[in-house]
């Protein structure tokens, strides 16, 4: 029950194990190519533009690890979500100085009411549990972390 | 009916229709108005009040008289009474109505003169303030917490509507209202009887804090099922009554034949409405604009009451059902938005208009069988209740909290009972006592409860321990630095809360205590002084956080902004030196 908006959203082709990225601006820019590349961003630099700006305001990196960078922009047209992990982990700022294992970027259309941070919540709760968390940055394939997440 | 009134401020902090008035002032224009408007009026009447803008005239005169003292009413009620606002409009309408201060001052024809107390321009607006009601009503139901909450709440509803549409129409007959169970009169004060009006008790409960505990839901999912047996008992017993009413005596088969017919198309109307509405939601949001979208719903609303009608049943009935079809749809919550300042202008117009259809010279002889009547109302609707809720693990006290939340009979009671009389089926008499058993239970109601609500265990102790397991709530407290800050970031943080699709509700006017609901979730927000408080359950924490998150971040954007602002320009000397 608890997992219903992780369900309806994940999708296997918006995930990748193990980035290359090394730092918190070349995550974010992974995330967004991820979705760019699957062909769902109507203006790529909107986005780009809407996302860093939000991170600019305030680190979106939270503890343990995880980091949901987020935006709403006009250039999606449903909630978006890509992830991507970095066992190494990478800083994000976080308020715990911890680095960033897990990143999961939340994209939803602008002006129109709907779940984004209920989205992100139930993500972030599901990702409070040591174990599951373990298992994700773990994770071999997308497929993998699609379904420890939506069990 | 569950329609609570939600009140949000706005980006000035005012809250919709409750800007604390100079209440005198307020009450002398009140005044003035009842003295001169109608003295108008009576010019108008005099003058031949055949012509269409005469009778257009009287009318406008009328509703400005209605609107101010009802809503004047209302608030004195809520504010210096403590009592729904909807008793105070009640005898509002008793009191200027034809019957009473209204033909003295010439605002109504005297009654004896016509043959239904009301204009129809006037009753008019009071079918389509019934029609408006409970479209809300039923697109406020809230399906997935009914579906959570289902076995105690059926238990509940029906038992309630059952015990209480028994008892009604037997003390129909009992009181020598109406000579037989199946006469028309009988049905529709057992009919009347049946609908509890849960508004009241929702406030009661969230101004408690208890919105959330067991016996909390368990009121709300119990008055879905209210709701829906009520309505489709009012479709039967319409139908019966017409049949009777054409035939004089009781022939079963055409009786049978109109209750499936009833059925029928309470049944095909819900089911396709349900299955149809995600399209219709979807073709609705293609119009951009949202004002379009809530009163193109609210047409197609008409449109099925209309058509219900036409097929025999009440015109809310198909109200109702377009408002549960679009319960369930993605702009549901912008729908209601949009239609709730015509609901909460019209609904006083209501209010108002069912009292002053009240014939006071009448009220002494049925006084007595009214008080009967009310009586055993009361008694329906606790045992009907509280009975099952004693099998569904509810020990005494909460079992007894469960009887008096459903108690408070309201709107639906009120347009049961206009429709009975509109239609010749029952007699000025009983619509007098159905009136006075609405005012007894809804002023009763909320008496006991605030006795029985307080924090002893309502939950017999083996159920009392699961949910004590199940449900801890947590608070998260946000200390800023002054209560403008406060203020701002409360206001950003409900947007927020109803972008993200929830019910933000204000639990009392001129008060920062809000309830935000969606599903199973339930958060409890405060505002003292410069200090957030917010409550939820363990579950719902991440979410709370998160949004607290949001605000804090978009605040810091404003200070970012209004930091460059001021290096760019000089918004201040701009301002100052003109």
């Amino acid at each position: 029950m608890k997992t219903r908006l992780l369900r309806s959203f994940l999708k296997p082709e918006l995930v990748r194990v193990n980035i290359s990225a090394t730092c918190k601006r070349e995550a974010i820019l992974t995330l967004l190519n991820i979705v760019d590349d699957a062909g769902s961003l109507r203006d790529r630099d909107e986005a780009e533009r809407v996302v860093f700006e939000r991170e600019r305001n305030m680190s979106t990196g939270l503890e343990r690890g995880v980091a949901i960078p987020h935006g709403k922009t006009d250039s999606v047209d449903n909630l978006l979500v890509a992830i991507a992990t970095k066992p190494d982990g990478l800083d994000f700022d976080s308020a715990d100085g911890q680095p960033a294992k897990i990143l999961v970027l939340t994209l939803s259309p602008a002006g129109r009411s709907g779940p984004h941070i209920r989205f992100m919540a139930e993500i972030s709760r599901l990702l409070r549990d040591d174990v599951l968390r373990r298992r994700v940055v773990e994770a071999q394939s997308a497929d993998e972390i699609v379904s420890l997440l939506t069990r | 009916m569950d329609y609570v009134r939600r009140q949000v401020p706005d980006k000035h902090g005012m809250y919709n229709g409750h800007v604390r008035p100079r209440s005198w002032s307020i009450l002398a224009v009140v005044m003035v108005m009842i003295v001169l408007v109608p003295s108008a009026g009576a010019a108008q009447l005099g003058a031949g009040a055949s012509g269409v803008s005469e009778r257009m005239t009287h009318l406008m005169l009328q509703l400005a008289v209605i609107l101010c003292v009802a809503k004047t009413a209302g608030y004195a009620s809520e504010r210096f009474l403590r009592i729904p606002a909807v008793l105070g409009e009640l005898a509002s309408g008793v009191i200027i109505g034809p019957y009473a201060l209204g033909s003295v001052i010439g605002l109504f024809e005297h009654p004896e003169l016509t043959e239904f107390p009301l204009s129809p321009e006037l009753y008019g607006i009071a079918t389509l303030a019934s029609i408006v009601l409970l479209y809300l009503a039923g697109l406020e139901t809230d399906l997935g917490m009914f579906l959570r909450y289902s076995v105690a709440g059926s238990l509940v509803g029906a038992g309630g509507v059952i015990l209480s549409f028994v008892l009604g129409d037997l003390a129909a007959v009992w009181t020598g209202l109406a000579n037989s169970v199946v006469s028309p009169a009988a049905l529709f004060l057992g009919t009347i009887s049946t609908a509890t009006s849960v508004g009241i008790t929702a406030r009661i409960l969230s101004e408690r804090n208890k919105l959330d505990s067991p016996e909390g839901v368990t009121v709300l999912a119990g008055a879905v099922i209210d709701d829906v047996l009520g309505i489709v008992i009012l479709a039967a017993v319409i139908g019966m009554a017409r049949v009777m009413e054409r035939g004089g005596n009781v022939e079963w088969l055409p009786i049978l034949a109109v209750l499936g017919k009833a059925l029928g198309f309470w049944v095909i109307c819900t089911a396709v409405g349900l299955l149809i509405a995600r399209r219709l939601g979807k073709i609705l949001e293609t119009f951009r604009s949202r004002q379009t979208m809530a009163s193109i719903s609210l047409g197609l609303a008409l449109l099925l009451a209309g058509l219900s009608e036409k097929a025999g049943l009440a015109m809310i009935i198909g109200a109702y059902i377009m408002g549960l079809s679009f319960s369930r749809v993605d702009c549901a919550h912008v729908l209601r938005r949009h239609l709730e300042p015509v609901y909460h202008t019209l609904v006083s117009v209501f209010f108002c208009v069912m009292g002053m259809m009240v014939d006071v010279n009448a009220l002494q002889s049925i006084l007595l069988v009214g008080i009967v009547f009310s009586l055993i109302a009361i008694v329906a609707k606790v045992l009907g209740c509280a009975v099952p809720a004693m099998f569904a693990g509810f020990n005494l006290l909460g079992a007894s909290r469960i009887g008096f939340g459903m108690l408070p009979r309201g709107e639906v009671a009120l347009i049961v009972a206009g429709i009975g009389l509109s239609t010749g089926l029952i007699t000025s008499d009983i619509f007098g006592v159905a009136i006075m058993m609405t005012l007894v239970t809804t002023g009763v109601a909320p008496l006991v409860m605030v006795r029985l609500y307080d924090d002893r265990e309502g939950l017999r102790q083996r159920w009392a321990a699961a949910r004590r397991e199940a449900g801890r709530r947590r608070s998260i407290c946000l200390t800023l630095p002054n209560v403008e800050i406060a203020e701002f970031l409360l206001s950003n943080v409900l947007e927020m809360f109803e972008a993200e699709e929830c019910y933000v509700h204000q639990v009392f006017p001129g008060e920062t205590l809000f309830q935000v609901r969606k599903d199973d979730i339930s958060i409890t927000l405060r505002r003292e002084g410069a200090t957030i408080t917010l409550s939820c359950g363990d579950i719902d924490c991440e979410f709370a956080r998160l949004v607290l998150l949001e605000a804090l971040a978009s605040l810091v954007k404003v200070f970012e902004g209004v930091r460059e602002f001021e290096q760019t320009t000089d918004l201040r000397s701009q301002l100052q030196l003109g």
